[in-house]
């Protein structure tokens, strides 16, 4: 398959199950909701060093969130509930109990409930006080700035984690000039986030390595400066790839989320230097979930 | 399906205790059994009551006076419209659902409630929220005396400050996030409380001979 002269291949992008949680954070102005939002999904590029994988998922307007204010919503994917319940109470108590004029709400119905101010209550130290409205409890936690308001729980859903694929360019400035294209169209979409910095990795791993220590390393196929050296998957004139990995609530958010990011890469072209759309996989035999390129892009662009 | 609405016939001479006429006790109960439910004095609903609809979750007063006592007594869900004036013991023992008053309840309002709603457009008398255990009471009109009187928890929402006891103590003035929640919860409700604009209270504490974990928002301009 070629789009506007960048070559896609025929391969698949390999993901796995997660679980996952909305959680809504409004503030006085969205100023200090991002600021909040922002320290909540900070450091959560990767679980395999962060616990979970979290972003901004997007803007609320004030007639979108239960009190009124202006706010964000942001997504925390993890492998299991029992991270994802220790990691989300973490986040709330430093950063939205710490942050100026935030509250935060459930973003997400389901049977499974995780805790959002049910434990965060105590630091009220007895003063703090709850209130049922309509069907649903929230605390109240006198703080210096005056009061801390926080749903009890929020919903926790199964999801999907590890969408992604690769840009291959020319040069540096290409291939993240087209990543960014693609960061852009891609955060349109609700229920995904791309959780590394500015939604792009730039160090794409492998499973293994020479190290018995290191579970994963560095993915040498896709290294420019080792085409000499390895088996690469690089053609002579690639000196730069990127890659972009996306986390879902489901597969079909993900299909889309990624049809929109090469999309809108295919739109640049080979004259702004890329030269080939490519995914990670690991054979697939580790993750029940193929995002195969050729059938992402298949209805539209062929 | 319309709300099960009991309308007086007559103001009775007598107290009466309407706690049986809860949604909770009402389920699935034929019109007929309804009607031949005993009140105090051995006085049945239909020697007081003319009885239509078929929602026990929807349960409407009509033409209620102060002698009918203990409206949504121990309720645990539903709702209540109160068409006129309640007698004492408004929504006591409550556990949950709301009750709208359109007019003025006597003493006692919500005394020993522990979750829910009480809406008041009018007036109360005293003791408003007494022993109160948790839930929200708000009153439009004028309050008695002693409000608050030994509530552990729980909120009344006043629109002017009624003559408070020693353990009820000024937090000052402030502007809470979560009224704003508990206002876009009364957008259904038929009440005044759905006209209010502000989330500006002064802050009253109390009782605190019983903790003081308990609150009366006087609302603020």
């Amino acid at each position: 398959m070629n789009i506007n002269g960048i070559q896609i291949d025929d391969t698949f992008a390999e993901a796995f199950n997660m679980r996952a949680t909305r959680v809504l954070i409004t503030a006085q102005n969205l100023k200090w909701a991002y600021h909040a939002a922002n320290a909540m999904t900070g450091f959560a590029t990767s679980v395999i060093g962060c616990g979970v994988e979290a972003g901004i998922e997007r803007e609320l307007s004030e007639t979108e969130t239960p009190d009124g204010r202006p706010g964000v919503s942001i997504l925390m994917f993890a492998m299991g509930s029992k991270v994802l319940m220790q990691q989300l109470e973490t986040r709330m108590g430093q950063c939205i109990l710490t942050c100026p004029t935030a509250a935060a709400f459930s973003g997400i119905d389901s049977e499974d409930k995780i805790n959002l101010g049910k434990n965060l209550r105590y630091f009220g130290d007895g003063f703090q006080t709850s209130k049922l409205i309509s069907a649903k409890r929230y605390w109240r936690v006198p703080v210096m700035d005056g009061e801390f308001l926080c749903e009890e729980t929020t919903g926790m859903a199964r999801a999907i984690g590890g969408g992604n694929f690769l840009i291959l360019a020319t040069s540096q400035p290409a291939a993240l000039a087209a990543a960014e294209a693609a960061i852009t169209a891609m955060k349109k979409f609700p229920n995904v986030i791309m959780p590394f910095p500015g939604g792009v990795v730039r160090s794409g791993s492998k499973v293994g390595s020479k190290y018995k220590t290191m579970f994963a390393s560095t993915n040498d196929a896709f290294c420019p400066t080792l085409k000499g050296l390895t088996n690469s998957e690089l053609s002579p004139e690639i000196e730069s790839v990127m890659e972009i990995v996306i986390d879902g609530l489901s597969f079909e958010d993900i299909a889309m989320a990624m049809r929109a990011g090469i999309e809108a890469i295919c739109k640049l072209g080979d004259k702004n230097g890329i030269r080939r759309i490519s995914a990670g996989n690991y054979g697939g035999k580790l993750g029940p979930h193929h995002f195969k390129l050729h059938e992402i892009l298949g209805e539209v662009l062929t | 399906m319309t709300g099960l609405t009991f309308s007086l016939k007559k103001n009775p001479a007598y107290k009466v205790d309407c706690s049986k006429l809860v949604p909770d006790k009402l389920t699935g109960l034929s019109l007929q059994k309804i009607l031949e439910i005993t009140l105090n004095n051995g006085i049945n609903v239909i020697d007081l009551f003319e009885v239509s609809g078929d929602n026990s979750e929807e349960i409407i007063f009509k033409n209620c006076t102060s002698q009918l006592d203990y409206i949504g007594h121990k309720m645990s869900r539903g709702n209540i419209t109160v068409e006129g004036d309640c007698g004492d013991f408004l929504g006591a023992n409550m556990r949950g659902g709301n009750i709208i008053c359109k007019d003025n309840a006597g003493d006692r309002v919500g005394d020993c409630m522990r979750r829910g709603l009480i809406l008041i457009d009018g007036n109360t008398n005293d003791y408003c929220g007494s022993r109160m255990i948790a839930g929200t009471i708000g009153v439009h009109g004028k309050v008695g005396n002693f409000a608050g009187f030994a509530m552990k928890r729980g909120t009344l929402l006043l629109t002017g400050l009624p003559k408070l006891h020693a353990t009820i103590q000024d937090c000052g003035a402030h502007t809470l996030p979560f009224l704003a929640l508990l206002f876009n919860s009364f957008k259904p409700l038929s009440t005044k409380f759905k006209a209010i604009k502000t989330n500006r209270v002064q802050r009253y504490a109390g009782d605190l001979a019983c903790n003081g974990n308990g609150e009366i928002l006087v609302l603020l301009d």
